[in-house]
């Protein structure tokens, strides 16, 4: 029932170190092939972007990595370790992090105490020693409220701390989100358009601040953004997926030339704007 | 709940820079709100004794302990479905579980009754693994009916069987003794079940500020989201429903010991459904999602018990008068008692000139009602 493609599975020069591996992953619903053999290399400390038309199968390619869908074939690595057989949680102990498309958070939760369920991972109280407010539970929860307090500046989100989500605009509440996932302290972080619904203004200044991340946690972040600007400023490497596979693979100014690319995405205008160029 | 700080607490926190003190500001040991919760529910609990001493009756300190003990069964609601967000149509199964495991293990092997409530927790917890194990698969409306169906089950399995039951009549204990201390006596036992009820909310409320209670909201509130924070799902559903179903067990030992020998015909279909949904629909009212909700809504249905029992006439009404305070609740208040009494107290410490009327007369209008009800239902006797 698998198809192989051993040209794309043949190991790139680079999967050794590579901080995220994807290797001939395949997805199929039903009859549709959402993934087809995508093998794609994310190295520690990168940023790099994903690019595609809708339903190229970029977020079934974060699900798939991520563990909420299960591929019908293919191999995913993080840091060299398989994990294609581990629940979502447990890919998050390994160092996976990452966002949704659609954000909801915890909507009968403060900004405070989002953030504090953000911190489990890090935790290990008992429920029965909260019950007995056991000293192991304060200490916890002191842990806990530093670092909420912590990221709490990082992200700017202060402001809103005893707020609930729904009170929130929609860019606070991506950075809400980004600061939960922060929280795990991953390695490698995915992003599922994090400039959807944001003003401009906060989208200028998402690019800067995922390099800043980048830097300040040394963690590689795979990106799928709409918005151009932002996917080509900030990605030093990027992929160029269409009817689930691998159509282009380089750096911003290599793909957003490519033909194929050009063709199944950025559409006429960018490719009238590259003839004339 | 501590009432004092300790001087080396005073000390620490008064040495303690800006920052830390910030984050100290935590484990405050008088805030206002705790103040207020433990206010509201000390008052209610001890109004049943006033109405004693007033009377000079001891019918209401029964009452009380009836209080307590569905305060008690109330607190699984709270965790099952308030924390954990499972809708769970069968907490008084549980009950059932904890009441003939108890009556069991003092009746037939003559266990003292302060081991045998450990041990009625415990036997809760083959039943909620099997219900997480569906909780697994199902959501919302499908785990509540699974959970109906489930309660049938154990109703023409469970509490059917004699060697458990103790037949019909369900087995007899007497209320329990502590050395020389004897809970037989209406004030005693009262006094008791009060403690453990409120020891037991404390304990609850505690369990919400804990990385397995906000686990269990997220999981409620945003399940995918939750497993993209790493945390299990599936264990966080199976704890609740084990804390769930320990409390019923807990207050199941209680409620054999408040009634002395229940009958199994009350754990099974259809009678035990009518008190499950009984037991849902009065955490609502309290607020189910705090575990003083939990205290609150086991008050005010034995109260609207008791209103309507005494009104013979109107006593017909009793569940179209549930059902209309449910749904008032639902749409202006939906997070019960709970939300009402934070409301108010916020309103009286922001503007206490409007305030404080505006709460009385929300307490007068209360009594009204009531008074109303009892005026109309009562049966007038000719003189």
């Amino acid at each position: 029932m698998t198809t192989t493609h051993p040209e794309t599975i043949a190991r790139d020069p680079h999967a050794a170190g590579a901080a995220l591996s994807i290797e001939g992953v395949t997805v199929r619903f039903g009859g549709i092939t959402a993934l087809d053999g995508v093998t794609m290399q994310i190295q520690p400390g990168e940023i790099v972007g994903l690019l595609g038309p809708n339903g190229a199968g970029k977020t079934t390619l974060f699900n798939a990595v991520s563990g909420f869908i299960k591929p019908d074939a293919g191999t995913v690595r993080l840091d060299g370790a398989e994990i294609q057989s581990m629940f979502p949680y447990e890919r998050v102990t390994a160092g996976l992090g990452r966002t949704f498309q659609h954000v909801k958070l915890f909507r009968g939760l403060t900004v405070y105490e989002n953030l504090l369920a953000a911190q489990h991972r890090h935790l290990s109280a008992s429920p029965f020693a909260a019950m007995l407010r056991l000293p192991s539970w304060r200490r916890d929860e002191d842990e806990a409220r530093e670092l909420v307090e912590r990221m709490l500046d990082t992200v700017n989100l202060r402001p809103w701390s005893q707020r609930y989500p729904w009170e929130l605009s929609y860019g606070t509440l991506r950075f809400l989100e980004l600061a939960s996932v922060l929280s795990l302290r991953p390695s490698v972080l995915l992003l599922d358009e994090p400039a959807t619904g944001i003003q401009q203004k906060e989208v200028e200044q998402l690019g800067p601040m995922l390099r800043r991340i980048r830097d300040d946690t040394g963690c590689a972040i795979f990106l799928i953004e709409h918005d151009m600007g932002l996917l080509m400023g900030t990605s030093e490497r990027i992929y160029a997926l269409d009817f689930g596979r691998v159509i282009a693979e380089g750096s911003p100014k290599e793909v957003s030339a490519d033909p194929q690319v050009l063709e199944s995405y950025l559409g006429r205008t960018r490719r009238a704007e590259a003839a004339g160029a | 709940m501590r009432s004092t700080i300790t001087a080396e607490e005073a000390i620490a926190e008064a040495e303690a820079p800006p920052a830390a003190r910030r984050l100290s500001v935590r484990f405050p040991s008088l805030t206002r709100g705790r103040v207020i919760t433990g206010g509201v529910l000390l008052g209610l609990g001890l109004i049943p004794v006033g109405v004693d001493a007033a009377r000079n009756t001891t019918f209401w300190e029964y009452i009380g302990a009836y209080i307590a003990v569905w305060a008690m069964l109330e607190l699984s609601v709270v965790v099952v479905t308030g924390y954990g967000g499972l809708i769970s149509l069968m907490p008084f199964s549980f009950v059932g579980i904890g009441c003939f495991a108890t009556g069991l293990a003092v009746s037939v092997w003559g266990w003292p009754f302060w081991l045998a409530v450990p041990f009625a927790a415990l036997a809760t917890v083959p039943i909620s693994v099997a219900v997480g194990a569906a909780s697994v698969r199902l959501k919302g409306l499908y785990l509540a009916i699974a959970t109906l169906t489930f309660a049938s089950a154990l109703g023409e399995t469970l509490f059917k069987w004699e060697a458990f039951t103790g037949g019909q009549a369900g087995h007899t204990i007497d209320r329990p003794k502590l050395g020389p201390v004897d809970f037989s006596g209406g004030f005693a036992f009262y006094a008791l079940t009060m403690a453990v009820a409120l020891v037991l909310v404390w304990m609850v409320h505690g369990l919400k500020s804990s990385r397995a209670g906000r686990a269990m909201l997220a999981v409620r509130d945003n399940e995918r989201e939750a497993q993209a924070l790493g945390i299990n799902s599936t264990k966080t559903k199976l704890t609740a429903l084990v804390i769930g179903g320990a409390l019923a067990g807990v207050g199941g030992a209680f409620y054999l010991a408040l009634l002395g020998s229940p009958a199994p015909a009350g754990f099974q279909s259809p009678y035990v459904d009518v008190s499950s949904v009984l037991l849902v629909v009065w955490a609502v009212i309290g607020g189910i999602e705090a575990a003083s909700g939990a205290f609150l809504g086991a008050f005010a249905l034995i109260v609207q018990q008791q209103v309507f029992q005494g009104a013979e006439k109107l006593f017909v009404f009793i569940g179209v008068y549930a059902a209309l305070v449910l749904v008032v609740f639902l749409i202006f208040r939906p997070g019960g008692f709970v939300q009402v009494v934070k409301i108010q107290s916020e309103r009286i410490r922001v503007n206490p000139a409007r305030g404080i009327p505006e709460t009385a007369g929300l307490v007068l209008f209360n009594v009204i009602v009531i008074w109303l009800i009892i005026h109309f239902g009562t049966v007038a006797t000719k003189t």
